[in-house]
């Protein structure tokens, strides 16, 4: 894998914007699923996933190659999310819901597609549960959930997306998952 | 929450898995007696699950086409750096004043298909036809010997030409001073080697009456 991914990014590096594609396919995935889990909201989850790819591209000169791609690509993508989080009104996703944005969820898009049966609506209930739930974590603590839990990433690579010391990412992960605890346990 | 400060420490450091083999055993001990830290593990256990349960997803469709299409459009020497790397053949519209050889992409093929060049002055390899061309306007002083390859000839060349396992394409005679030979066989090349070593070292007894009067 890290093989396959050096030889296209030396092919991107030269100037190969088909072999840009080929990175992305390889990434897309994961990209998207951080800024949708940082922001609840299918556009603007794509909106940050579309300009940290877009970014990558401008700025592939800058990568090292010999570091992790991911590593560097995922710490675009959080920073983008995050600076978008900060721009919001601070309860935006709280009133303006009502507004009729309500349905930007992953899983309202999927219910509102198809009629489902009653297990699998329980199913997506859960789910737009949990993200709610991940939502209510303040931004900082919330990327370092995500990354932990969710992308299963080490707390080193954790502390190089998120340019902070293995020890702060450890008290993030700590006070998230605390915060979470304390909501969940009713 | 948990029964003290140190044993809230104690509960991250579990759940983490950053415990020795003793801490292990002394805090699950712990446990066993105190209800505070056992519901507080209990509850971060059962947290850190439900969120691992969210589920993931893909990102939508036409997502990469979508990015491809905002690229920046590749600037002028992108383009072109594009196009070397497209078309290979193209090595340079090398200059070399020294006498030189050249040997194409000797990393990836065997000996026997490399183009070998050597001459003094500017040409082009197209390799992948395998031609070394003598752009016009371009001069090659003395001789050239081209391996493996066929030349065609726009330019002008002072000296001999020897093509070995290639051919003579397009040239008119006027811009050749000298001779052409064409070598295909492995016994003319060996000739050839012989003579040209002899030519070199020693004044091959035939040749020495026409010319080569050395010293
Ligand atoms: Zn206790």
């Amino acid at each position: 894998m890290d093989i396959i991914v050096k030889k296209i990014i030396a092919e991107v590096k030269k100037g190969n914007q088909q072999a840009f594609a080929e990175l992305m396919d390889l990434y897309k995935d994961k990209v998207y699923h951080i800024a949708y889990r940082m922001l609840g909201n299918v556009h603007e989850a794509q909106d940050v996933a579309q300009e940290a790819f877009l970014r990558a591209y401008t700025n592939i000169d800058s990568y090292d190659i010999n570091r992790k791609f991911s590593t560097w690509l995922f710490r675009i993508a959080t920073n983008l999310a995050i600076d978008r989080i900060r721009k919001k009104k601070p309860d935006f996703h709280l009133e303006d819901q009502v507004a009729g944005t309500e349905d930007l969820t992953y899983y309202s898009q999927i219910s509102a597609d198809v009629d489902l049966p009653e297990d699998q609506v329980v199913q997506l209930e859960m789910q737009e549960w949990i993200q709610q739930e991940i939502m209510e974590l303040p931004p900082k603590y919330r990327a370092a959930i995500i990354l932990k839990y969710l992308e299963d990433l080490s707390l080193k690579e954790i502390s190089e997306i998120l340019n902070l010391p293995v020890a702060t990412v450890k008290t993030r992960i700590h006070r998230g998952r605390e915060a979470l605890r304390k909501r969940l346990r009713d | 929450m948990a029964c003290s400060q140190e044993n809230q420490k104690h509960i991250y450091k579990y759940l983490d898995e950053e415990m020795t083999l003793l801490e292990k055993k002394q805090f699950e001990a712990h446990i066993m007696k105190c209800d505070e830290c056992h519901a507080q593990l209990r509850e971060l256990r059962k947290t850190v699950a439900i969120i691992q349960s969210a589920s993931h997803f893909e990102a939508p469709k036409g997502f990469t086409d979508n990015v491809m299409k905002q690229l920046p459009k590749q600037s002028k020497s992108q383009t072109w750096k594009n196009f070397m790397r497209k078309h290979p053949f193209i090595l340079a519209a090398a200059t070399f004043f020294l006498i030189f050889a050249v040997s194409l992409s000797a990393a990836f093929s065997d000996d026997d298909k490399e183009i070998v060049v050597k001459g003094e002055g500017q040409f082009i390899v197209d390799e992948t036809r395998g031609v070394v061309i003598i752009p016009e306007g371009e001069s090659i002083s003395g001789d050239l010997i081209v391996r493996n390859g066929d030349i065609e000839i726009a330019g002008e060349v002072t000296g001999n030409i020897t093509v070995i396992n290639g051919e003579y394409l397009l040239a008119s005679a006027e811009q050749v001073s000298g001779e052409i030979e064409e070598i295909n066989q492995f016994m003319d090349w060996l000739w050839f080697q012989t003579k040209s070593f002899f030519s070199e070292v020693v004044n091959f007894a035939d040749d020495s009456e026409s010319d080569n009067h050395s010293d």
